[in-house]
């Protein structure tokens, strides 16, 4: 293959890895369907709850506090998100120097360092703390 | 003069049909692939059972196939599909149905764009990809956190409070690690300046293992807990809740989706490889020139796999607060100083 293929025909490969990674399971639930028995019966298809019959349903509202953990996820990936573009720029001789270091290097520090406070700031709080 | 006339036409339709040719060669690279990562896994089965085994003062598997116990998984397998295949009447029924096939779909997208190894071909190294593209190390983290929405699926589509837990927990332990783990990534890519594996492995003249041990330590932790393997195994902790996100599982429901556990730890063990211990670099191996790169590759991903398994052997699980703690209070701010680390070393060497 050239080595001038268009970003986009990567990804076209990558769609016989999806129809083939999905056809795997559904031939293999296939096979059960055709050759393992089935018998259902009211008990059989009881939900499992130590012995017991279940009480209530398991879709119940979660505590607050996983959302607090998923907004400073949101926070850090964000976060990680714009490293991955500095990667390629950050020796790059274009970008200009303030006192002799790379204005992307200042930068990114700079935001690493507030993003920093802030993750102090959770940690004080106890908003990481798990319940 | 043969070659030729085979590969000539080969390469005037993929120059003409790109599209089509890309689709073909999917097909052929996905069917490879597809094999490779089942094989490897149930040799990650069998050699976790037997090494676990001989941890624990046992024999492992010793009855089915000689006294190695090699045909076991075959056993299992007959086992597993011969089983009735029975859906809870609780349960979300797509979201159950389609778990174990997320499952399957990302970790085929993972191995799809990692380098399975490498040939020499008269001094020079070609290596076996399927998707060679400029940001796989990317996408091969991005992919890898699917893996926790296909255990959510489970977890919320069975309608059970043992699943439930599970989920909520390998939900949480993976926001957790994703942090660090994405850190690590890039403190390799700015070593590298690279997000394709393949120029990572090949820029590693130096093994990143010695430029950047903490980042080493680091990624190891968080893949770890990525893979959801004893001591971060927490979603499917037996002693607490069951078998957390896969209670409802039963039959080859519950294989795959604990199959595609197996695989996803060859996947992140080539991938460890590949970032930190020089993927197929080391010292051409007389004789066999060809399969040297490939010879290398394949001794460190064992070494690493036995590694996971010894820890799995020495190692007692973690209480799930203290999980997230290690991950959001030390792991992340660690893996900063690593990046500083980093580019400190690549300013100095460029």
């Amino acid at each position: 293959m050239s080595s001038e293929m268009m970003a986009v025909d990567y990804y076209i490969p990558l769609i016989m890895f999806l129809i083939v990674g999905a056809l795997t399971p559904i031939g293999a639930m296939a096979v059960v369907k055709i050759i393992s028995p089935l018998k259902p019966t009211f008990r059989k298809g009881a939900t499992y709850e130590g012995g017991i019959s279940p009480i209530r349903d398991a879709l119940i509202q979660y505590n607050v506090q996983y959302y607090l953990i998923a907004i400073a996820f949101v926070i850090f990936d964000v976060e990680v998100l714009f490293l991955y573009p500095w990667i390629y720029i950050y020796t790059s001789e274009v970008i200009p120097t303030l006192g002799g270091v790379s204005i992307a290097i200042l930068g990114m520090a700079t935001f690493i360092i507030v993003l920093l406070i802030g993750l102090l700031y959770d940690i004080k709080k106890e908003a990481l703390r798990w319940v | 003069m043969v070659l030729s006339t085979i590969v000539e036409p080969i390469t005037d339709f993929v120059a003409q049909e790109p599209k089509i040719a890309g689709l073909i060669i999917g097909l052929i690279a996905a069917a490879i692939i597809s094999s490779v990562t089942n094989v490897g896994a149930m040799g990650i089965v069998w050699l976790e059972r037997k090494v676990l085994g001989d941890m624990t003062n046992r024999f492992g598997p010793s009855r089915v196939g000689t006294r190695w116990g090699i045909l076991q998984l075959v056993a299992d397998a007959i086992k597993l599909f011969t089983k009735e295949d029975s859906i809870p009447r609780g349960a979300d029924k797509p979201v159950y149905v389609w778990a174990p096939i997320v499952a399957c779909m990302t970790t085929m997208l993972v191995a799809a764009v990692l380098p399975w190894g490498a040939l020499n071909i008269g001094g020079v190294v070609y290596p076996l990809v399927a998707v060679n593209m400029d940001i796989s190390a990317f996408f091969v983290e991005a992919a890898l956190s699917l893996m926790a929405i296909a255990a959510f699926m489970a977890g919320w589509g069975s309608n059970n409070k043992y699943s439930m837990l599970g989920a909520f927990r390998g939900i949480a332990r993976m926001i957790s690690y994703e942090v660090p783990m994405g850190i690590c990534v890039i403190s390799v890519a700015v070593m590298a300046h690279s997000l394709n594996i393949v120029e990572i492995v090949e820029a590693q003249s130096i093994w990143y293992i010695i430029a950047q041990p903490l980042g080493f330590v680091i990624f190891m932790i968080a893949l770890i807990t990525d893979l959801g393997r004893v001591p971060f195994d927490q979603s499917e902790a037996e002693e607490e809740i069951i078998a957390g996100y896969v209670t409802e599982y039963g039959g080859i429901r519950w294989g795959l989706l604990y199959f595609q556990e197996y695989i996803t730890m060859l996947l992140g063990s080539v991938l460890l490889v590949h970032l930190y211990l020089g993927g197929w670099n080391g010292p051409t191996i007389p004789v066999i020139t060809i399969l040297s790169p490939m010879i290398w590759f394949l001794m460190k991903v064992i070494l690493v796999l036995v590694f996971l398994i010894w820890v799995r052997g020495s190692l007692i699980r973690f209480r799930i607060d203290q999980v997230t703690d290690l991950g959001w209070k030390w792991l992340l701010p660690l893996s900063l100083v690593n990046l500083v680390w980093a580019v400190a070393i690549g300013m100095y060497f460029a």
